[in-house]
């Protein structure tokens, strides 16, 4: 019993310092889905906020300027996916697994233009653990939730802003409305367009500090494969979360505790062969899927864009 | 007394692709006016008003709003100019409440926060002022479809208009829902409104409106006055020399003129037999009780009752797609609980779903596939199970001509028809192979008079042709005309059965609010 709460608060608190990149990831597909617009390019989008964030670290030398780039970076791989499903009217889902490869294939290039080939990777500082007076001394609750560092704070702060702005504000009740009926929100005024612009821009700056997050608080490196399908992840939760916000926030507790769970079992050695531990991530996915589909509510028009003049009668 | 002018269209044009919905339309609205539109399937009425609505631009043509030309290129711009509209079908958030239905997109006092009482109070006023009963608290999809209607009212009259346009709003209501609404409109015409209704029931038209404008093929035809029209005269301008009047089923002016030209019948073998059926719905709530009838060859069996009664379950049970709980169903020899669906159409059950957007109908496919569907395994379209296009678009084309459907080609997308037109698909489709029995629910909804006759001259030739037909119907003037017994049911009951010569309206409008046949 000695042992056990020592152990459960630091793996409590590494599940919950693990929960910021697919929180951000999610919450920004849950934004844009609730507009109806889906966008799959979350793994890229990442990787070049992965690369973007460690970038502007590297240059500029303060973690800030990374963030700056990264939030940028996601917010112009959201106007483009709005662009041209809004605009143009094409398919979200090519669009999305364009910008995917876009963005991925960009993000190794700029890392290569500034840094190059080199035998010792550079090094940015990490993110510093920010406690929080009074709250981080309580017994354990304090240590997995108060002793973290100020981008866990704001991912749970933001989670609930998101669920107070959806639900309890006017802005809210347009937003979803456009998700579920464009048509209905367009016949009375609503616009639209200007909405799935909105969601997919702010939805892509999420994506873009959940990469730079990587960096920052994990490795301090930047490398090709560090998203390690957490985008894709991400748009699994966001299902799991029942495209809710508050949901999405329970839910990333559990793909993180999965996640570092493998990590664990890895590091421990259990005779358990390395690639199925990689695999565990995603086979939680696909079961949570499986069970999660009976009671998960998608917005109606998920996916499809919205053309005043075309007639749908879904 | 002159009236003054309230809206004025001049040469509105507006073309799809290749169809020109619109061809140089004027329509002129004078204040606190009842102006009827009227119209066959896709004669334009309802892109007319989506042009005024800032729905679509149209190509050519100008607006004007007391004399001053005005440009609506969003439906914002429409509300501003205080122009509300009721769609066709309906544009509805069905997860939201009837208030934030109706207030969504408007400025709340509560701004920027969600509270809304006030604006359900004002709700609330509103529905008084107006007759339009609603609870502003309750969810949309929990409504039935009369309910759902003056909600749609309810959200133009919220943001205050000065012109209401209502396009079919009679379609989805029952004769005494009708009548409400009539009064609510003559209360909205006192207050100063004007309104444009649509509607394909001459009825409705000769009733309420002041002045008439009939629209054939995206252009005007004729614009009177009541007092200097008849239903024969918009009857000829709707149809052109189309519809020979005299022979039609629904002027036949009397109940006994159909009867007598289409011969009473001599019934046959029972063809269907319901015993004791009882029937429950997905939250284990009881649709159907202890229904017990039959339906004879050559017989038209009627279903008389208010909407949500129970008519779709019993459909779908008689269609294998409702489970049965008790008692039996054998249609054709088959007993429906162990027979697939797609056997017993096979084996010569005809469905005409009532929900014609969500039951049979793929939008997002072409016409011709819309044509086949259920029917994809027939050895005529398909061959080892790959399906013939040749020969499913052939028949395609035959059919688009004998049911006169309006679409460019057999490919174009099924969404781009006409609400009208989305139903004759699937009278096509119900009446393109033989049929022991066929279930039609309200298949003549949104038809213009001239689909309407030959929906019952279909139905009378199966009748003929030795079918037992089950028609399940809201417009008991369709009922009366067609059919040689009318069941009415009453929350998933069969109050009672009458044949044909005890027929009474105010006897199946007693028994439809519950009271028993022989109470
Ligand atoms: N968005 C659209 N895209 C393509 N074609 C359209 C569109 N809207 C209308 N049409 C076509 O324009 C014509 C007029 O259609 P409209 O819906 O105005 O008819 P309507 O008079 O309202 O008929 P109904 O009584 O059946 O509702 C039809 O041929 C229809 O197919
Ligand atoms: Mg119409």
């Amino acid at each position: 019993m000695d042992e056990f709460i020592p152990q459960f608060v630091g793996f409590a608190r590494l599940v919950v310092l693990a929960i910021v990149p697919f929180v951000l990831a999610s919450q920004g597909t849950m934004l844009g889905g609730r507009t109806g617009l889906f966008n799959v390019a979350q793994e890229g989008i990442m990787l070049l906020g992965a690369s973007l964030g460690f970038l502007g670290a590297y240059l500029y030398g303060g973690l800030g300027y990374g963030v700056l780039l990264a939030v940028f970076s996601g917010a112009i791989a959201g106007l483009a996916l709005a662009y041209f499903t809004t605009t143009l009217k094409m398919n979200q889902f090519v669009i999305g697994l364009a910008i995917f490869f876009f963005t991925m294939g960009l993000s190794t290039l700029f890392y290569k233009f500034v840094v190059g080939v080199t035998l010792q990777p550079p090094l940015i500082p990490t993110l510093q653990d920010l406690p929080i007076p009074v709250l981080s001394q309580i017994p354990v609750l304090g240590e997995i939730f108060f002793n973290q560092n100020s981008m866990v704070y704001f991912a749970i702060l933001f989670s609930l802003f998101l669920y107070y702005l959806l639900y309890k504000t006017s802005f809210g009740l347009k937003l979803r409305a456009v998700g579920e009926n464009p048509k209905a929100a367009d016949s009375l005024g609503v616009n639209v367009d200007r909405m799935r612009y909105f969601t997919a821009i702010v939805g892509g700056m999420l994506m873009g500090l959940a990469g730079a997050y990587l960096p920052m608080v994990y490795t301090g490196t930047f490398t090709a494969g560090m998203v390690q399908g957490r985008g894709w992840i991400a748009i699994a939760l966001t299902f799991f979360g029942g495209w809710s916000p508050g949901l999405i926030l329970l839910g990333s507790l559990f793909f993180a505790g999965v996640e570092v769970l493998a990590l664990r079992i890895q590091v421990g050695g259990f005779g358990i062969p390395y690639q199925f531990l990689l695999m565990l991530p995603y086979l939680a996915t696909i079961l949570t899927m499986i069970f999660a589909f009976k009671w998960i509510k998608a917005p109606a028009f998920l996916g499809q864009n919205y053309d005043r003049e075309k007639r749908s009668l879904s | 007394m002159t009236k003054s002018i309230v809206l004025q269209m001049e040469g509105i044009r507006k073309v799809f692709g290749t169809v020109v919905a619109l061809d140089d339309v004027n329509l002129q609205l004078n204040s606190k006016e009842i102006h009827g539109l009227l119209g066959g399937n896709g004669a334009g009425k309802t892109t007319l008003m989506n042009v005024l609505f800032g729905l679509y631009k149209p190509n050519a043509g100008k607006v004007e709003l007391h004399g001053e030309k005005v440009e609506i290129r969003s439906p914002k711009d429409a509300i501003n100019n205080e122009i509300g509209m009721v769609h066709q079908h309906f544009l509805q958030v069905d997860s939201y409440t009837v208030t934030e239905n109706i207030v969504l997109g408007t400025e709340l006092k509560s701004w920027p926060t969600l509270k809304l009482e006030v604006e359900a109070d004002q709700i609330r006023a509103l529905s008084e002022k107006f007759g339009l009963a609603v609870d502003p608290d309750t969810i949309m999809s929990d409504l039935p479809i009369g309910v759902r209607q003056k909600v749609e009212i309810l959200k133009a009259l919220y943001r205050g208009v000065e012109v209401l346009i209502l396009d079919e709003p009679t379609t989805n209501l029952t004769p005494q829902e009708v009548d409400d609404l009539f009064e609510s409109l003559r209360v909205m015409v006192d207050e100063g409104l004007s309104i444009v209704f649509i509607t394909h029931k001459l009825r409705e038209v000769m009733s309420v409106c002041d002045k008439i404008t009939v629209l054939r093929d995206g252009q005007n035809v004729l614009t009177e006055d009541r007092e200097n029209v008849t239903e024969k005269s918009l009857v000829k301008a709707m149809v052109g020399e189309g519809l020979n009047v005299e022979e039609s089923v629904v002027f036949s002016s009397v109940v006994s003129g159909a009867e007598t030209r289409w011969g009473a019948s001599e019934f046959g073998e029972p063809v269907v037999k319901v015993e004791g059926l009882h029937a429950q719905n997905e939250d284990s709530i009881v649709v159907i009780k202890d229904c017990t009838f039959e339906v004879r060859q050559k017989e038209i069996l009627g279903v008389a009752g208010v909407a949500g009664n129970g008519q779709q379950a019993l459909a779908e049970c008689l269609m294998g797609v409702c489970p049965i709980h008790q008692g039996s169903v054998i249609v054709d020899g088959m007993n429906v609980s162990e027979t697939e669906t797609r056997d017993l159409l096979e084996g010569g059950v005809a469905y005409i779903p009532q929900d014609r957007l969500l039951d049979g109908f793929l939008p997002t496919a072409s016409v011709a596939h819309n044509l086949i569907l259920g029917y994809q395994r027939n050895q005529a379209y398909s061959n080892k199970g790959f399906l013939d296009w040749k020969i499913i678009f052939q028949s395609a084309r035959q059919q688009i001509d004998e049911y006169t459907i309006m679409t460019p080609s057999a490919g174009d997308v099924a969404a781009n028809l006409s609400g009208g037109n989305i139903q004759r698909v699937m009278l096509a489709r119900a009446f393109a192979h033989p049929s022991s029995f066929l279930i039609a629910h309200n298949p003549t909804r949104g038809l213009d008079i001239r689909s309407i006759d030959f929906v019952y001259k279909k139905l009378f030739e199966r009748k003929e042709a030795g079918a037992a037909t089950l028609l399940i119907s809201e417009d008991l003037d369709e009922l009366f005309r067609m059919c040689d017994r009318i069941a009415t049911i009453y929350s998933g009951e069969i109050v009672g059965i009458l044949e044909k010569g005890e027929f009474d309206k105010y006897e199946i409008g007693r028994m439809m609010s519950g009271v028993k046949a022989n109470d």
